[in-house]
């Protein structure tokens, strides 16, 4: 079983491969054709997009078209999915070599790339501020991301809000409950991490080693950041980050957190129940989803907060995107798609949560009675409102144009310090491959 | 160069005045160059003119689009000498040239030497199998690689099996075994390839040689080592370069296999190189640097290969 899964992922991905590089050949639809604002009839009414979670923003983009195509009957979506890293891959290469006609109509960009990339490439997508959007309706902080020099540039979609999700029949045989989880700090759970390993042998967590997605949601939760406020790294002496890097080795030497190789091996282990629990970002909880069999076994709950840190809290975030309409992109056309779905209709957004947990980052979507229902999956906890609730306390906190150097630095740091290298000096180590490179 | 003559070439070949006749030798020449033109042409095109380009990059910084030219010219030369993790990358990339290429080709050699036996039956067999990873695609062999090494792969499930280890070996999570798995993979993968050349120079080795040497006594070993290897020194010359050459430039199964990791520990060179380029704030100046550095160094060992290991005279 298993290893047919591994085989399917090996096969998927050398799919992704071909396709990225059939990709290449240029078979693009037109694009700018009609460039009529909702017209029937005249005109090319197909937009291209790229993005690339099939359970998450790829499912919520094929909703966002029919939703669309029934007040324009000719539109049509073709979404080609492409990974983050190879869609931001791709976006160098075609700004880098000016062939702008490469790009899609629409992309999706992490929301932690898109500072850097318009530093990079200033007209690498266009301002919406004029698209008749209404921006008053996402808020400040989500927005703060695709905004330079008050100029819109994207529309949010997700947040990242992070959950921590468990398996209430795997930590019942340690005799705990949700509520024990809630609410606590990362010693305690820790310490309720044994007891479930104890008793079931089986690890609370898991992640892709390398990488350093949890640490960076370790610092959101209490505020703290690898930069200061003037974008100066603040790699060394980081109360917050000590603590993270601290708690996290615990994790790990207790067992409590098993590092795996790859995404699949992570998604396997909680699919497959071998692992207890899950924190990440809420998109995840498409993924977890994937298991039928477990429906009505999982619950969510707030994080354990750092311990010892100044505005240390049990909120925080991982991930978040927003749309962009690229240089070439159809304007018109893409601009009032995006407006009338992923900025404006209530309709679109009942039909995605529950299916994909898009939680949104428009607020009127936030007033739906979709979010206060149940969800059966999740042992009929109101999911979507927790999150709503847990998104609203999550600190602000800032990233900047250097984001992925400072955290792959961080990354190599917090492998050195798991094979037993010295905290400190492998964080001085990080600060400076980080100035580096930023000089 | 060619270009003019080319132009020449044309029209001297054209049907107009006949008057200066060439001679046969002239004519000879002349067709040589006209066959030439062609692919000359799309190699200064498409691989000259980049690399022309590259090295008018490599003199500038800036970010993204915005390019200037450094103050001075070899700034990002001199950057990479202060740049820890192209220095760590550098060193990984010497390590699986200096361990990897000498098992790989003395591997090639046995295989070779054993195939070439007039006596071996299906020897169509072998040497098809033996080549047959040369056929696979270097991105699918190193995502099978990384799945057969994952902490709940294959390996570890036929070790565990065979009750040779007591829990999973994390492969790809440790230095150490991170190196052995791209190294074996490398193995596994050019064995082969360098094993048909082998082969190609053991069939134009004069079998009496080896019988000559027979009658005289010389056991096995004494053969292979005296009187086969040095024929085949010229196509061991080649083999080495190109593995050197290769090992140089690997991308793919570091990209891949290991995806650099533990901390940049197996990156390679043009792995790190691609990351600066395209992955993080792109830096395509210091990428450019980083690629003709590269470039000096295949052809500085290319030169010591030729000089250590061409001895005629």
């Amino acid at each position: 079983m298993k290893k047919t899964k591994l085989a399917k992922f090996a096969a998927a991905s050398l799919l992704a491969v071909s396709v990225a590089l059939t990709g290449c050949g240029g078979d693009k639809a037109p694009e700018g054709g009609g460039g009529t604002t909702g017209g029937e009839g005249g005109g090319d009414q197909t937009l291209t997009v790229w993005t690339w979670d099939p359970a998450f923003n790829i499912f919520s983009m094929k909703e966002a078209e029919k939703i669309y195509q029934k007040d324009h009957p000719g539109f049509k979506l073709d979404i080609q999915e492409t990974p983050w890293d190879d869609l931001q891959t791709k976006l160098t290469t075609i700004a880098q070599s000016q062939s702008w006609d490469e790009l899609p109509d629409i992309f999706l960009m992490q929301n932690n790339a898109f500072q850097k990339n318009l530093s990079n490439y200033p007209e690498l997508v266009q301002p919406l501020t004029d698209s008749g959007i209404n921006w008053d309706e996402f808020p400040e902080s989500v927005k703060a991301f695709s905004t330079v020099d008050g100029v819109n540039y994207g529309v949010p979609f997700d947040a990242g809000t992070a959950i921590s999700a468990l398996r209430t029949d795997l930590i019942a045989e340690a005799g705990l409950t949700t509520a024990d989880f809630t609410d606590i700090t990362w010693d305690k759970y820790i310490e309720l991490g044994k007891q479930v390993k104890d008793k079931t042998g089986k690890a609370m967590l898991s992640g892709p080693a390398g990488s350093s997605d949890m640490i960076m949601m370790m610092l959101q939760s209490a505020g703290a950041s690898l930069f200061d406020d003037q974008g100066n790294p603040t790699i060394v002496d980081n109360a917050a980050l000590n603590t993270a890097v601290e708690t996290y080795t615990r994790l790990v030497k207790e067992g409590i957190f098993v590092e795996v190789n790859s995404w699949d091996e992570y998604v396997g282990g909680f699919i497959n129940g071998n692992i207890a629990g899950v924190i990440n970002g809420v998109w995840i909880a498409g993924t977890i989803q994937a298991a039928e069999d477990q429906a009505g076994k999982w619950e969510i709950t707030n994080l354990p907060k750092l311990d010892g840190i100044d505005g240390a809290t049990n909120f925080s975030a991982n991930g978040g995107s927003s749309w962009a309409i690229s240089k070439t992109g159809d304007f018109d056309l893409a601009a009032d798609f995006l407006k009338s779905t992923f900025a404006g209709s209530t309709e679109f957004y009942d039909i995605i949560l529950p299916k994909a947990g898009a939680v949104a980052n428009w607020i009127p979507a936030g007033a739906s009675a979709v979010y206060a229902e149940p969800q059966p999956f999740f042992n009929d906890q109101p999911v979507f409102q927790m999150v709503v609730e847990f998104g609203a306390k999550v600190p602000a906190n800032n990233t900047g144009v250097y984001y992925y150097e400072a955290r792959d630095a961080v990354s190599a740091a917090l492998t050195k310090v798991i094979g037993g290298g010295d905290m400190a000096a492998s964080l001085a180590e990080a600060q400076s491959t980080v100035e580096f490179a930023m000089n | 160069m060619s270009s003019t003559t080319a132009e020449g070439a044309m029209v001297a070949s054209a049907p107009a005045p006949r008057k200066r006749r060439m001679l046969p030798s002239q004519r000879h020449n002349l067709t040589g160059w006209v066959f030439l033109i062609p692919a000359a042409l799309l190699i200064l095109i498409t691989s000259f003119w980049p690399m022309f380009e590259a090295l008018l990059l490599s003199m500038q910084t800036g970010k993204g689009t915005n390019l200037n030219w450094a103050e001075p010219l070899w700034y990002n030369y001199a950057r990479l000498f202060q740049d820890t993790t192209f220095k760590l990358t550098l060193g990984n990339t010497f390590v699986y040239l200096i361990i990897q290429v000498p098992i790989m080709l003395v591997l090639a050699l046995v295989l070779a030497n054993l195939l070439n036996n007039p006596n071996l039956r299906w020897k169509g067999l072998w040497r098809t199998a033996i080549f047959l990873p040369c056929a696979v695609s270097l991105v699918s062999y190193s995502l099978v690689f990384r799945t057969m090494f994952a902490t709940d792969g294959f390996v570890n499930d036929m070790l565990m099996g065979m009750n040779l280890i007591g829990e999973p070996i994390n492969w790809l999570g440790q230095t150490g075994t991170a190196r052995f798995v791209l190294i074996l993979g490398l193995v596994w993968r050019w064995t082969g390839y360098n094993m048909v050349f082998y082969l190609a120079a053991l069939q134009n080795i004069d079998h009496s040689s080896i019988e000559a040497a027979r009658v005289d006594g010389a056991n096995s070993w004494r053969t292979f080592w005296y009187v086969t290897v040095p024929q085949l020194k010229p196509m061991i010359l080649l083999t080495a370069i190109m593995s050197t050459n290769g090992t140089l430039q690997l991308f793919d199964e570091s990209f891949n296999l290991t995806r650099g990791g533990p901390a940049y520990t197996t990156m390679t060179m043009s792995h790190y190189l691609y990351e600066l380029s395209f992955q993080k704030n792109p830096n395509i100046g210091y990428g450019s640097a980083l690629s003709y550095v590269i470039l000096i160094l295949v052809a500085v060992l290319a030169l010591v290969q030729m000089k250590v290991g061409d001895k005629r005279d």
